[in-house]
């Protein structure tokens, strides 16, 4: 039998002020779930930058509709999903940004809008272990990101 | 949390610090400061994050934006007392190869200080 946790659900309007009690919602969790302190920042991170892709590019704008968010645990998985009504914004298909390559690629390279853009995406890419992105005009859009316990932290 | 700015002695240089997180609830405030500066013909800057606990790819564009027009004044932004995971993050983008970054403050103003007298 797999161990799952209750699935833990926070609504909130869409506004830059309330990504702040998204963090702190899954940054609780996280931390019953058995994650690092690093882990966790690495957590709140990705959240904090897929809030802000809901409220500028799902909904355009802040006080248009709701974020829901939820985490639940499964075996070693910690999965957060993100869910708003706004306009279907896939963020997978976000190019990545140019990547550091070299490694001698200048200030200017390194600074350039197509590399600042995508930023906050390049986070969540980075960091988390499993990202997925589902859209339908009912359920609107979904966004799931997986995190699994490294085994030192497995309870 | 707060955003904080004074001029450092001894030197042309301003210190600004931004104490807390810095994400979208301190990101105007910090753009203002260092706007402000910057219109102001204060080009030298030495930004203190020892008290900053964390930041998103917001506060990455803020400094970004305000190293761009630093260097265009042919100033320059520093950053110093950033923690491991503050490094973590800028080493991830390769930031660390855009901002001069000090661990200790005490040494970046020891050296804006040789290097900045008014």
């Amino acid at each position: 039998m797999p161990d799952i946790d209750t699935v833990n659900v926070l609504t909130v309007p869409g506004r830059y002020k309330e990504i702040r009690r998204i963090c702190e919602f899954v940054a609780d969790g996280a931390a019953q779930a058995g994650f690092d302190e690093d882990t966790i920042f690495h957590l709140e991170l990705c959240c904090d930058e897929a809030s802000t892709n809901i409220i500028e590019h799902a909904y355009g704008e802040e006080g248009i509709g709701t974020i829901i968010i939820s985490y639940e645990k499964v075996d070693d998985a910690f999965r957060i999903v993100l869910q708003d009504n706004g306009q279907t914004f896939d963020p997978t298909t976000i190019p990545p940004p140019p990547a550091l390559g070299s490694g001698n690629e200048s200030p200017e390279e390194l600074t350039s809008q197509l590399r600042i853009g995508g930023l906050g995406w390049h986070f969540i890419r980075n960091l988390m272990d499993e990202v997925s992105f589902t859209s339908d005009r009912q359920a609107g859009n979904r966004l799931v990101m997986v995190k699994r316990l490294a085994p030192k932290d497995v309870p | 949390m707060s955003v904080w700015h004074e001029k450092l002695p001894q030197t042309n240089a301003w210190l600004v610090g931004v104490n807390g997180r810095l994400d979208q609830s301190q990101i105007p405030d910090l753009e203002e400061t260092l706007n402000k500066l910057l219109e102001d013909g204060q080009c030298h800057l030495l930004v203190d994050m020892t008290h900053t606990t964390y930041i998103n790819s917001g506060g990455l564009r803020c400094l970004v934006s305000a190293w761009r027009r630093a260097k265009a004044d042919n100033g320059s932004i520093v950053l110093c007392g950033l923690n491991t995971r503050l490094q973590e993050i800028f080493t991830m983008v390769g930031f660390d190869k855009v901002f001069t970054i000090f661990g200790d403050c005490a040494g970046a103003k020891a050296t804006i200080r040789h290097e900045k007298k008014p």
